[in-house]
This record gives structure tokens, C-alpha cells and sequence, in this order.
């Protein structure tokens, strides 16, 4: 049983301790440092295989100590931390691979990838923690190390957004951090435990945890973007391409989705959660915030800022699935987690391809870019397509899951939502993808860069290619077992037998 | 059963297969000859089909089930047959500029219009469905002229509320049977609460492609403006996707629905007459001619629309409606390519030529021993109205015989409007292949095709040479008042 213990510590690590070797390395030592990361990305991704294997087939894995009298560190890998880490550990391997082509040559690397392998090791802390207080340790840790790599390029633009979302995020952890000290108070130390503390409920606690859990929708609604907690989020496309591609993807925004989940599903309950009529409000406000994200994105002329207000609106999704009061929202809205994941990081993959080999940032100079970089072209035109959710692709499966859920449980009015927001989807990426194929090219490109006989470098080619093909994968054979779809049935199982 | 798998995965498949030849521009050439071999698997199937040629894919998105049965079985006949032909046209019409594109674009909507065809479970249905409508789009533009982006947007944003609402009531209707079938939904409706609004729901959205009256805004300027080959395949084929798209998801057969019936009826009226009204105003040919689309379209509204009122007359409908849709789809298909074919010079080739032309149009006009002499009576003989108690059904002889008249009104515009553009000259030896097998297929392969078994006796040579005269003169009253308007104009 050692081996399972020191499994999640050794996931954790992997990245951990890569980054400070990173750190140790020299600026030059270009191939060595790209060997560290991709032998600590591939190792991580063995070991969250392993965890998987072993959640399937009825085992556990806990590592845990007292940090306080009352206070646990605790590190355990369930069916719902497999969900997050699987995805970052994938995604993690692919970013690493582009980050290399993406900054080739370009100055300080190693800062770089130092930071970059310490926000992964941040969101896999955030992934397995077990309890609220460990969350919020490696919860705060993301945000210090996503802070460097936001303002990277230190451009006045780039240090202002850094500023902004530094403020931003800092606050969010400090009112997250109070409402965790409140319930602390209020219940003692909580494990996420599939199904939740509070279903047998005394009515005096009801009002404070009524509150509690309004603050803790605050703090994590910074990161997951809900409004009007998102204002950081689209200046914070000025970072470099990989690291937007990880942060609208994977990190911050997930990180802060994953801890709403968390806190509805582990913490409260589905079913307390509905009886407080906390959901209702939840389900409110993450469909404000998907209509008000695609609205925004229909008038952004940025390709990157129009992809920024399109997260906002697509992590919306997985909130408003788990506050569908059912088993198949819930379901539906889990299974974006890491179908949107894979859909935006795909989207933003591309939009630096654009960028850096034919220096185009905005939408009015792709016209043509489909001959240019078909490649590309086509891994972009099948996020859009799962974005605005046509069949068979990921996006797809998710909106059809989430609206059976919400049809089963009486809830039409949430397929009205996510047509809207499939009408507004479609209205900013149609364009997008009109202009890529079917317009002619009217100038030449603004910084074009050759690569010999590929339409980039292959560092940059294959991530979004491969990305591309995994959202029609796991759309085409979303009921085998192990794919995204199959796995949250897994978690939701476990939720709702409580 | 391992032969029938083998056949219905490879006629989806190979499409999807051809793409690889998109990845090399050299290959392009290979590509062009490629286009009218794809469909072949699929026409194979469609010959050869049995009762329980389904697979079963339990891995596929929410469980697959690819198959036929009769009714999609004519659908299928008619989709890989005028697909295989165009093709075959199209690799002799296009010029060499931007043929990887087109190629690319018409596998992917061919392979839609197949898929859609053969799939019996509501998630690969509804995927195919969105595959042909989006990669249509880019048949639509492909000439790339502002008139035919204009189109494109418009096609575009009517066929994305369109999938929005089919979305909509697919969801709604598979959340009433706990199914993930299609075959599942009939049945579930025939008591919701809701059926009036999934009924909506689907009927518009299936409308839409269907070209049902204010629906239909984007098909007269779509369809024109794609390259000849994509017109004949979106107007012969790729329309018919809506109609298969009502047949499948309805209850017909279950309940007899008046009311809906009566609307359809109204809204088949209103199509097959009002777009002939507008279709003879238009001067270019294949404007004429995709309102006569509409016009057809309109009549096989009132077909379902009959269909849907009366229960138990349902499944006789419906098996002269997959007669009359390959009826129309061969003949119009055919016409369509006929706009892009130069006239030959020499007096008897001239002529012959422009006869040929004017077949399959007198064919949809009912023009007596034709596939349309065919459907035309079987429609009536399965729409009489002693058999019906709906408001509408007494209208329906009358409606059927003004849609005739109108039918021809049309032909005789479209022949006048191609005499006026048509231009003398040689035509490359595939366009010629194609349009004759089009041609071919819709006046004589038409009666060697697999029928179903319910259709009524009265279509076969027999017994056409007694109703000739009740083909004739709708057809002789057409003809006499485009006679009528061709010399006021003449005189003016």
C-alpha cells in the first residue's frame, strides 16, 4: 500500500521538482531544459495513468498529514481529481511541446519554464487536494506562478494586465480564504466527500452557510470568470500564446470551475445545495455569464481577446451543468470541464500559429489563411465547430448531455440558454472561418516566417493537430469506456449513490 | 451480414477516405476523377439492400444504428445516383482553380447526404445532417462573387437557426422516448404534452432545408449560384434531406393529426403555387429552376401533410412520396446540369439536343409514360378525398391539377430563359456523360429501379394509357398560356 500513498505526492512532484531544476539550469542550455520538461510532462502523465487505472478498478490513493491541530494537508486522487488531472497532464505534455517551438530564440526561457512547470504543478496540487485548505494552498500558489508568465513579454501592456489580474485574483483568494476560515468555524475541518456534509442539515446553520457559500462562489468566481468577476480575463490574452492556450484551457479558469464543483458537489451537496436554493442563484448566474460572454465576443475585431470573451462563456457551462439539480446536467457540465479544455486550447494553439508565422493578430487579416496554413486552418475550423456545438464533435456532447439533463429535471429553460449561446457561437466563428477559406488574401501578411517545407514549425504544427483530432475522438466514441463521457458518469455515479 | 457491414460502413467511409487525396496539391487531378466513384459503394448498397441491413455501433456517440429500410432505401437510390452523375459532370466542368477546395468540400456534404441517409440513431443522424449543411456552404460560395457570398450568408444563417431548432426538438423528442433511435420518436409523441411544440420544432427546422414557404428565402439564391454540378445535387439531393428528416421523425402512422394536416396542406399550397408564381418572373434558368424546387417541394408538402391527417392512409403516402421524391430528384437533377451544357451545331443535333432537355421538365410536368406521369397518379390515387375527414382534403384534386399546370408554366420559362443564354460550342466528354446518365436515368433506369411493394398498381405503362387524357390537359392548358404569354411579349 506505500506505493499508493506516495503516488499523488510523486504526480505533484513531477513538476515540482522539474521547475526547480529549470531553474537551476543555464539560459543556453536549450536542449537539456526541453528534455527535462518533456521527460517530467511524460512522466506525469504515466503516473496519472497509473491513478486512473487504479480509480477504475476500485483502489485508492491518499497521502495526507496534520499541518495545524484541526488542519489536514491532504492529497487524494478520486474520479473527479482523474478528471482535472488527466486533463492537465495531457495538455500539459502538448503546451510544453508548443511552448518550445513558440519561444524559440526568445530571451529569458528559463524563467519561463520554470514558472510554467510550478502553475502545473499548481493546478495537479489543485486537483488532488482533499480537503478545502490544501485547494486553497496550491489555489494561491497558481496565482503567484501564473503572474510571471502573464506579464512575460514586459511590455507596458503586458505589466498593466499583470497588475490587473494580480489585484484581481489576490482578492478573490483573500475572500475565498475567509470563507474557508468562516465554514472552518462554523463545521470543523471538511474532506471533499463524493455527495457532500450537509444533507441532514439543523436550520440554524443555514443562514451562514447560505453566506459561506456565497462567499465561496465569490472567491473562486474570480478565476472561473463569472460576471462580474471577469475583467482580468480578457487582458490577460496580451501573454504569450502558450500560456493563454494554458490558462483559458487548463489553469486559472478550470482551476476556479473545479473548486465551484468541489464546493457544490464534495462540500455541500447537490442535494443540500438545491434544498438551500443555492443552485438556483448559481444556475442564474453562470447563464448570465454565457450569454454575456458570447455577446462581448461577437465585437472583439482580436482573434485572441474574441477567444478570451468565448472562455467566458464556456466555463460558464460546466456551472451551470452542476447546477442543474440532476445527474445528467451535472454530468453534461463536468464533461465540458475537459471538453472545453481540449476545444479552447486548440483555438488558441492556432491563434498563435496565425501570430507567429504570419504575424496576424487580428480577425480582419485571416482573410486567405487557409491556403496559407491549412494545417492549422483545419485544427481551428474543428474547435470552432465544437465550440458552437455541431455534432459529432466534443462540444456537441456536451450540450446534448446537458440539455437532456436540464429537460429531465424541468428545466427548459436552460436549453433556451444554450441555443442562444450556440446562435452566438456560431455568429463569431462562422466569420472567422469564412474569411479563412473562402476570402482571398487582400495584403500580405503582416510578419510572415517560413519553415522549409511545413506551414510552420512542426513544434507548432502537431499540438493543435493533435488537439484537433482528440475533440472529434472523444466526440465520436463518447460512450466507450475511459472516454471523458464514461468518466464523469463514473463521478456522477459516486455523487448521487450518497 | 458480415458483407451488408462491410458495404454500409464503405459507403460512408470511402468519402471520408478521399479526404488523404486533399493533402497533396499535385494529387488534385486524382481527386477530380475520384468524385463520381465515391457514391458508388453507397448506390451498391442501395441496390442490394435487404430487411435488416442494420449495424449496430454501441460505441458511437450515444449508440449507433446504421441501416435501411424501404423508405430510405429510395432515398438512397436517389442520393448516390445523382451524386455518382454529377460528379461525373463535375469532373469535366470544373476548371483547375481551386479544385482541391471543391473537392474537399463536396466529399464532405456527399458524405453527409449518405450518412444522414443510412443513420437510424438520432445522434448520427443529426451529425450528418450538420456535415451536409455546413460543408454546403462551401458549394454555395465557391465561385467566390459577392452575389454568392451574399447567398452563402443567407443559406448560412437560415441553416444554422434551422439546425438550432431541429437540435431542439431532437432533444426534446429523444427526452419523451428514452431513446437514443430514431425509430423510437414516432411513437413517443403520440401523447406528449408538448408535441405541438417538438412538432414545431422539427417541421421548421427540417423546413428550412426543405425550402417550406418563408422558410425557403435562401434557396432560390442559393442554389443558383453554386457551381452547376453542386446546384443539381443541392436541388436534386440535398433538399430532399428535410423531407427525410419529417418522414422519420413524425408520428405517421401513429395519430391522425388534422389540424397539422390542414397546415401542411395550406403551406404545400401556398409553396407549389406561390413559387411558380415567382419562378416565371425570374430570367436566369436556374432561378427558374430552383423555384420550381420549392414548387415540387410544395407538393410533397401537401403529401405529408395528407399523411399526417390520416393515420392509416400514412404508409401508402409515404411510399409514393419516396417514388415521387426520385422522380424529381433524377429530373431535376438532370435539368439543372442541362444549364451548363453548350448547344451543338447542326440542325438534328440541335434539336435533339433541346428535346432532350425538355424531357425530364415535361416529365415533372406529368407528360404521360414518364416517371412523373407515374408519381402524378399515384399521387392521386392515394390522395382521394372520400377516404379523408380533414378540412382540406376535398381541395386536394383540384390543388394537384393547378400544381400541374403551374409545373409546366415553369418548364416552359426555364426552356425559354436557357434558349435565351444558351451558348453553341462543344462540351468536354464527362459533361456530356454526366448529364446523359442523369438524363438516362430519370426518363428510362427510372422503371428498373426496386419499388416499394405498396405502391398502387396504377403507375405501370398499362394503365397510364388509359388516364393519359387526365395527364394531358393540365399539361395542354400550361402549354396554351405560356403560348399565350411568350407571344404578348413577343408582340409588346
Amino acid at each position: 500500500m506505500t506505493a499508493n500513498t506516495q503516488i499523488p505526492l510523486f504526480a505533484l512532484l513531477t513538476s515540482l521538482l522539474a521547475s526547480v531544476i529549470i531553474f537551476a539550469l543555464p539560459e543556453k542550455g536549450h536542449r537539456l531544459r526541453t528534455s527535462v520538461n518533456l521527460a517530467a510532462a511524460g512522466l506525469k502523465l504515466i503516473l496519472v495513468g497509473v491513478m486512473v487505472w487504479g480509480i477504475f478498478h476500485g483502489q485508492s490513493f491518499e497521502f495526507a498529514f496534520t499541518m495545524l491541530p484541526g488542519v489536514q494537508f491532504v492529497l487524494r486522487a478520486d474520479a473527479l481529481s482523474m478528471l482535472f488531472a488527466g486533463l492537465s497532464a495531457v495538455l500539459w505534455l502538448l503546451t510544453t511541446i508548443y511552448a518550445v517551438g513558440y519561444l524559440e530564440d526568445s530571451p529569458n526561457r528559463s524563467r519561463f519554464f520554470g514558472f510554467f512547470s510550478l502553475c502545473v504543478a499548481s493546478t495537479m496540487g489543485i486537483a488532488l487536494a482533499g480537503n478545502l485548505f490544501t485547494f486553497f494552498l496550491f489555489y494561491e500558489m497558481l496565482t503567484l506562478s501564473t503572474y510571471p508568465l502573464v506579464v512575460h513579454r514586459g511590455t507596458r501592456q503586458a505589466l498593466k494586465a499583470g497588475r490587473n489580474y494580480i489585484i484581481y485574483t489576490l482578492t478573490g483568494g483573500a475572500v475565498l480564504l475567509l470563507a474557508i476560515a468562516w465554514l472552518h468555524g462554523l463545521v470543523g475541518d471538511l474532506p471533499f466527500r463524493p455527495g457532500g456534509h450537509f444533507s441532514g442539515l439543523e436550520p440554524e446553520l443555514q443562514g451562514p452557510l447560505t453566506l459561506v457559500f456565497v462567499l465561496l462562489i465569490a472567491g473562486l468566481g474570480v478565476k472561473a470568470a463569472l460576471v462580474p468577476l471577469h475583467g482580468w480575463l480578457p487582458q490577460a490574452m496580451v501573454a504569450p500564446a502558450p500560456v493563454s492556450a494554458l490558462l483559458h484551457a487548463v489553469a486559472v479558469v478550470k482551476a476556479g470551475a473545479f473548486g465551484i464543483v468541489r464546493v457544490v458537489c464534495e462540500i455541500y451537496g447537490l442535494e443540500a445545495a438545491s434544498q438551500m436554493g443555492l443552485l438556483s442563484g448559481l444556475a442564474l448566474v453562470s447563464a448570465i455569464t454565457i450569454i454575456y460572454g458570447s455577446t462581448r465576443a461577437l465585437y472583439q475585431l482580436d482573434l485572441k481577446r474574441r477567444l478570451a470573451f468565448s472562455t467566458i462563456s464556456q466555463v460558464s457551462y460546466i456551472i451551470l451543468g452542476v447546477s442543474l439539480f440532476g445527474p445528467v446536467g451535472v454530468a453534461g457540465g463536468l464533461v465540458h470541464l475537459v471538453h472545453q479544455g481540449i476545444m479552447k486550447i486548440t483555438l488558441f494553439f492556432c491563434a498563435g500559429n496565425y501570430a507567429e508565422t504570419l504575424g496576424v493578430h487580428r480577425i480582419d487579416e485571416l482573410d486567405g489563411a487557409g491556403r496559407r496554413m491549412p494545417g492549422t486552418s483545419v485544427a481551428f475550423t474543428l474547435g470552432a465547430f465544437g465550440m458552437i456545438g455541431a455534432p459529432p464533435l466534443a462540444g456537441f456532447v456536451t450540450k446534448w448531455t446537458m440539455g437532456t439533463g436540464a429537460l429531465a429535471v424541468g428545466m427548459d429553460w436552460v436549453v433556451v440558454v444554450l441555443v442562444v449561446s450556440s446562435l452566438l457561437n456560431a455568429a463569431y466563428f462562422l466569420p472567422i472561418l469564412h474569411r479563412i477559406w473562402f476570402a482571398g488574401q487582400q495584403q500580405a501578411w503582416p510578419h510572415e516566417r517560413r519553415w522549409g517545407r511545413l506551414e510552420t514549425s512542426a513544434w507548432l504544427l502537431w499540438p493543435p493537430l493533435i488537439t484537433a483530432v482528440a475533440l472529434i475522438v472523444i466526440g465520436l466514441l463518447a460512450s466507450m469506456p475511459f472516454s471523458p463521457l464514461s468518466w464523469v458518469n463514473l463521478i456522477v455515479e459516486q455523487e448521487v449513490m450518497q | 451480414m458480415m458483407q451488408s457491414s462491410a458495404l454500409l460502413l464503405l459507403a460512408v467511409l470511402l468519402p471520408f477516405a478521399s479526404l488523404l487525396l486533399a493533402l497533396n496539391p499535385r494529387w488534385q487531378t486524382i481527386y477530380r476523377y475520384c468524385l463520381p466513384v465515391l457514391p458508388l459503394p453507397a448506390l451498391l448498397l442501395a441496390l442490394l439492400a435487404e430487411p435488416g441491413w442494420w449495424l449496430e455501433m454501441p460505441w458511437l456517440l450515444n449508440g449507433g444504428l446504421w441501416g435501411l429500410d424501404e423508405l430510405r432505401r429510395a432515398f438512397l437510390i436517389l442520393t448516390a445516383l445523382l451524386w455518382s452523375v454529377a460528379g461525373l459532370f463535375a469532373t469535366g466542368y470544373l476548371p483547375d482553380r481551386k479544385l482541391r477546395r471543391f473537392c474537399v468540400f463536396w466529399t464532405l456534404t456527399l458524405a453527409g447526404n449518405l450518412g444522414l441517409t443510412i443513420a437510424g440513431d438520432i445522434a448520427s443522424f443529426y451529425s450528418f445532417f450538420a456535415l451536409m449543411t455546413f460543408a454546403g456552404y462551401g458549394l454555395v460560395v465557391h465561385e467566390g462573387s459577392e452575389e454568392a457570398n451574399r447567398a452563402g450568408r443567407v443559406y448560412l444563417a437560415m441553416a444554422v437557426v434551422g439546425e438550432m431548432a431541429i437540435l431542439t426538438g431532437l432533444l426534446m423528442a429523444a427526452q419523451l422516448s428514452g431513446s437514443a433511435m430514431l425509430a423510437e420518436i414516432p411513437a413517443a409523441l403520440v401523447d406528449a404534452e408538448q408535441r405541438w411544440l417538438i412538432m414545431l420544432l422539427l417541421i421548421a427546422g427540417f423546413g428550412v432545408k426543405a425550402g417550406l414557404p418563408l422558410l425557403h428565402f435562401w434557396l432560390p439564391l442559393a442554389h443558383p449560384v453554386a457551381p452547376t454540378p453542386a446546384s443539381a445535387v443541392l436541388s436534386g439531393a440535398m433538399i430532399k434531406a428535410g423531407l427525410l428528416g419529417w418522414l422519420v421523425t413524425l408520428p405517421f402512422g401513429q395519430v391522425s393529426l388534422p389540424m397539422w394536416g390542414n397546415i401542411l396542406v395550406v403551406l404545400g399550397t401556398i409553396g407549389s403555387l406561390g413559387a411558380a408564381a415567382l419562378g416565371v418572373r425570374q430570367v436566369r434558368p436556374k432561378t427558374v429552376l430552383a423555384y420550381s424546387s420549392i414548387s415540387q417541394m410544395g407538393l410533397m408538402v401537401l403529401m405529408v401533410g395528407a399523411a399526417l391527417a390520416h393515420a392509416e392512409a400514412a404508409g401508402a403516402i409515404l411510399a409514393v412520396l419516396a417514388l415521387y421524391v426520385l422522380h424529381h430528384g433524377l429530373a431535376k437533377g438532370s435539368l439543372f446540369l442541362s444549364t451548363a451544357m453548350a448547344v451543338p451545331a447542326g440542325q438534328g443535333s440541335r434539336w435533339g439536343f433541346w428535346v432532350l432537355i425538355a424531357l425530364p421538365g415535361l416529365s415533372l410536368a406529368g407528360l404521360p409514360f414518364t416517371s412523373g406521369a407515374a408519381a402524378k397518379l399515384a399521387m392521386k390515387e392515394v390522395l382521394q378525398p372520400a377516404g379523408f375527414g380533414f378540412f382540406m382534403a376535398d381541395y386536394l384534386p383540384a390543388l394537384m391539377t393547378a400544381g400541374a399546370i403551374a409545373t409546366l408554366l415553369l418548364i416552359w420559362r426555364f426552356l425559354w430563359a436557357q434558349g435565351q443564354v444558351a451558348r453553341a460550342g462543344a462540351n468536354p466528354a464527362c459533361m456530356w456523360l454526366g448529364w446523359g446518365l442523369a438524363t438516362a436515368s430519370s426518363l428510362a433506369l427510372f422503371w428498373w429501379l426496386p419499388w416499394h411493394p405498396s405502391l398502387p398498381g396504377i403507375i405501370w405503362v398499362a394503365s397510364m394509357v388509359e388516364s393519359a387524357w387526365s395527364l394531358a390537359w393540365p399539361m395542354i392548358i400550361a402549354t396554351v398560356l405560356a403560348a399565350m404569354a411568350w407571344k404578348s411579349v413577343k408582340q409588346r
